[in-house]
């Protein structure tokens, strides 16, 4: 025998859960509106106000006048904007691999037992945590081509060097030294992430390997590297988009290393002061980003 | 009406009418809260600045200033978006380069500027560095002169002695000085010129251009910079960079000088106090921190051992200095002004004027005549004028008198090379030329299509 439940009983429930759900809804969004204000205002309103600024001849005392693609027409024919690509990638593959293989070695040593590990461990993280501006300055003092220690050593004493020069200053060199300078700065980040995840490894693959006699780079290759795969696959594509984007360490070293954003900074900020085109290149930046990132969670992390 | 409530009307009508009274009196000092932006941005000549701000804040307790330290190389970006964001400050002190450029663009309160200038007096300035300030329209200035200084070559002359050469007031002296002198295996070199993309490279290469003749513009203002006479010129500035210390160089490598590593550099006055005084030399570059190196040692003779050379002659004889000013931007609220013009008024006042040339001896000196001439501006604390001697003080502040600049041409100010000099185009040019080997013509192109974006 079925028991009929009442029409009137039964949408009365219905109703209710609608209500329900839709209060619910509506908490929901209340909880999550601070967030949306705040990343809206302070990170969506920036990105749509800058698209529209790109489409701008930007005046800073005036109307601004609409020039629809021109600014984008502008830097992709200008040279110097594609210099500025190849210095970036350059710079960024550079300061990636070095960070990561470094970070890697220098996690291989520090996870076996030695005396004053801890000391050791916490030494290799102060160029990372020191103040880039005091790091800045230690650099400049360093490759100073007159008093500086570098030339002292390499000029005077090992007479190494024909004349001295300005490691830093010249254009030709300035890259290659602000890479080793951020791969110095960085690699301890490399380090810690690997660090933790080799530490968790377990131990019994090692012991098995052993018995069956494998040698120290078939216990790399075919056990610990595996296990770091993906560590390694998210520290290189964190370091490939703060390097992108990196500005403060190349131009507090160096002014003379054009990377797209020191570029852009100088585009926008200096000379003529073309706002509308800083715009345009920081979009561009913005894209050329977004497209290695899916193009390497795809492919890379096979996410 | 009940009692206690007749007492209540009668107590508000009081306070209203004693609130009335009170605040009608207010009146007359309306509160206003003003920015000062200066490029003097050293920690100790901050606190200077701010002591003095003090002592107006107490004497005007109704006016509150910040002070903002910008450094001069950022200024023009600085007022640009603080511009774009209408937000400017009341009052900056600036060159006076950067004072055309604002004032051209309609940034500054020239109303303002020239009423307190009058009311100061004409005559009370030097003519020179007033003349530098005043806009297209006579009697109308865009900023009022502060100090100024004056540049030139500053050289090692017991060397120059020991060597047989002539001071470096020549192009040709200056340049057989820069060769002698330039001994790159002994860490020695001729001369520092400004190679960096700054505005050292561009005070520098002025005078040596003024001194051939080469200008930017001509006196009704067309644009004549790619000329053969500015060609020679750069050409010539590029030959002395290369007896410069290795690499892009700006002021700060004045610091070998006095190590005793280089013969001669291009400085202003503001290097006085650094030659006269072993501590103030022991804070520079190195002499401290790497004590053992070879020739880092301070040698306290060196203020009797270096000679000055304001002038450098080749076809016309040309000096170079710099007129600092202090500019008003056009305020929102009349309080704001007002409160800028009280700040102006008092930082002319014999004390408060002398307190501020006195972080400086010799690099910032005075555009008013009767402090020139005063005792109390002639005994600085550190007692370097004394060490230099009154005469010789005396002729660097004449020298202002008489300095020559892109910007001024037959006379007339040509505005928009304050802009030029803001975006440091010519900076840029001597850079791709020294340091990138570029072309000559192609650079000195590229300098004038930046210009013409400009001037069009």
């Amino acid at each position: 025998m079925t028991v009929k439940v009442p029409a009137v009983r039964s949408n009365r429930v219905i109703v209710k859960a609608h209500t329900l759900r839709i209060e619910e809804e509506r908490f929901g969004w209340k909880l999550i509106l601070p967030s949306v204000i705040i990343i809206g205002s302070l990170i969506i309103y920036p990105i749509i106000y800058n698209m529209y600024l790109s489409l701008f001849d930007v005046k800073l005392q005036g109307a601004n006048i609409y020039i629809g693609l021109q600014n984008y027409k502008n830097v992709l024919t200008d040279p110097s904007f594609w210099h500025a690509v190849l210095t970036t990638f350059i710079y960024v593959i550079g300061t990636t691999i070095g960070t990561t293989l470094i970070g890697l070695g220098v996690a291989l040593v520090m996870v076996k037992n030695f005396p004053f590990r801890s000391l050791v461990r916490a030494l290799i993280l102060l160029p990372y945590i020191a103040p880039v501006i005091s790091v800045v300055f230690s650099w400049q003092f360093f490759f100073d081509p007159v008093n500086g220690l570098f030339m002292h050593v390499t000029y005077d004493m090992l007479h190494l060097f024909e004349k001295r020069f300005s490691l830093i200053g010249s254009p030709q060199n300035a890259v290659i030294v602000a890479i080793i300078f951020n791969i110095w700065r960085s690699f301890p980040f490399s380090y810690l992430m690997i660090l933790s995840r080799l530490q968790s490894i377990d131990n019994s693959g090692y012991e098995a390997a052993e018995i069956d006699g494998a040698s120290s780079w078939q216990k790399f290759r075919y056990i610990t590297f595996p296990e770091l795969y993906f560590v390694i696959g998210s520290i290189v594509i964190l370091r490939v988009i703060w390097n992108f984007n990196k500005f403060e360490d190349v131009y507090l070293l160096t002014d003379n290393v054009k990377v797209l954003s020191v570029y852009t900074y100088f585009k926008a900020f200096t000379g003529v002061m073309d706002q509308g085109q800083g715009a345009a290149l920081a979009l561009i930046q913005f894209l050329l980003l977004i497209g290695f990132i899916l193009f390497y969670v795809k492919k890379v992390l096979k996410w | 009406m009940k009692k206690p409530t007749m007492f209540l009307v009668v107590l508000l009508l009081t306070l209203a009418v004693t609130v009335g009274v009170f605040a009608t009196g207010k009146q007359e000092k309306k509160p206003a809260s003003i920015e000062f932006w200066t490029t003097e941005t050293q920690s100790s000549r901050v606190s200077t600045i701010q002591t003095l701000v003090d002592i107006f804040q107490g004497i005007n307790p109704e006016i509150k200033i910040s002070v903002v330290p910008v450094d001069e190389n950022d200024m023009p970006k600085q007022v640009a978006a603080s511009s774009a964001a209408g937000n400017l400050p009341a009052i900056a002190e600036t060159g006076s380069e950067n004072s055309i450029d604002f004032g051209s663009s309609g940034l500054l309160d020239m109303k303002e500027a020239t009423k307190i200038i009058n009311s100061i007096g004409k005559s009370a300035f030097y003519a020179g560095p007033l003349s530098m300030l005043e806009s297209p329209n006579k009697g109308s200035y865009y900023a009022l002169p502060y100090h100024g200084w004056i540049q030139g070559l500053w050289y090692r002359s017991d060397w120059f002695k020991n060597a047989g050469l002539n001071p470096p007031n020549t192009w040709e002296s200056i340049e057989k000085a820069a060769k002698t002198f330039y001994k790159p295996d002994k860490n020695q070199y001729g001369i520092l010129v400004g190679t960096k993309a700054e505005n050292y490279a561009e005070q520098c290469f002025t005078q040596i251009a003024i001194s051939n003749k080469a200008r930017i513009f001509t006196s009704d203002g067309k644009l004549i910079f790619n000329s053969p006479a500015m060609k020679e010129a750069v050409q010539y500035y590029a030959k002395l960079a290369k007896y410069n210390p290795p690499g892009p160089q700006t002021w700060r490598a004045r610091d070998y000088y006095i190590q005793q590593k280089m013969a001669m550099f291009f400085y202003s006055t503001y290097i006085m106090d650094d030659l006269a005084l072993a501590d103030v030399a022991a804070s520079s570059l190195t002499a401290k921190n790497f004590k053992n190196l070879k020739g880092a040692s301070f040698d306290s003779n060196l203020v009797t051992q270096t000679g000055f050379a304001p002038i450098i002659t080749h076809k016309q004889p040309s000096s170079y200095g710099v007129i600092v000013a202090l500019n008003i931007f056009k305020q929102k609220k009349a309080a704001d002004t007002a409160a800028a013009e009280k700040f102006i008024k008092y930082m002319y006042t014999e004390d408060a004027y002398v307190t501020f040339l006195h972080m400086a001896p010799g690099g910032m000196n005075p555009v008013i005549k009767k402090i020139a001439a005063s005792d109390k501006f002639m005994n600085d604390p550190k007692g370097i004028f004394k060490k230099y001697g009154k005469k010789k003080i005396q002729s660097i502040i004449a020298g202002l008198e008489d300095i020559k600049r892109f910007g001024i041409v037959g006379g007339k100010l040509i505005p928009q090379y304050g802009k030029i000099f803001s975006q440091k185009i010519i900076p840029q040019m001597i850079y791709k030329i020294t340091q990138e080997n570029a072309d000559v013509d192609k650079s000195m192109s590229w300098a004038e299509g930046e210009m013409k974006k400009i001037v069009e």
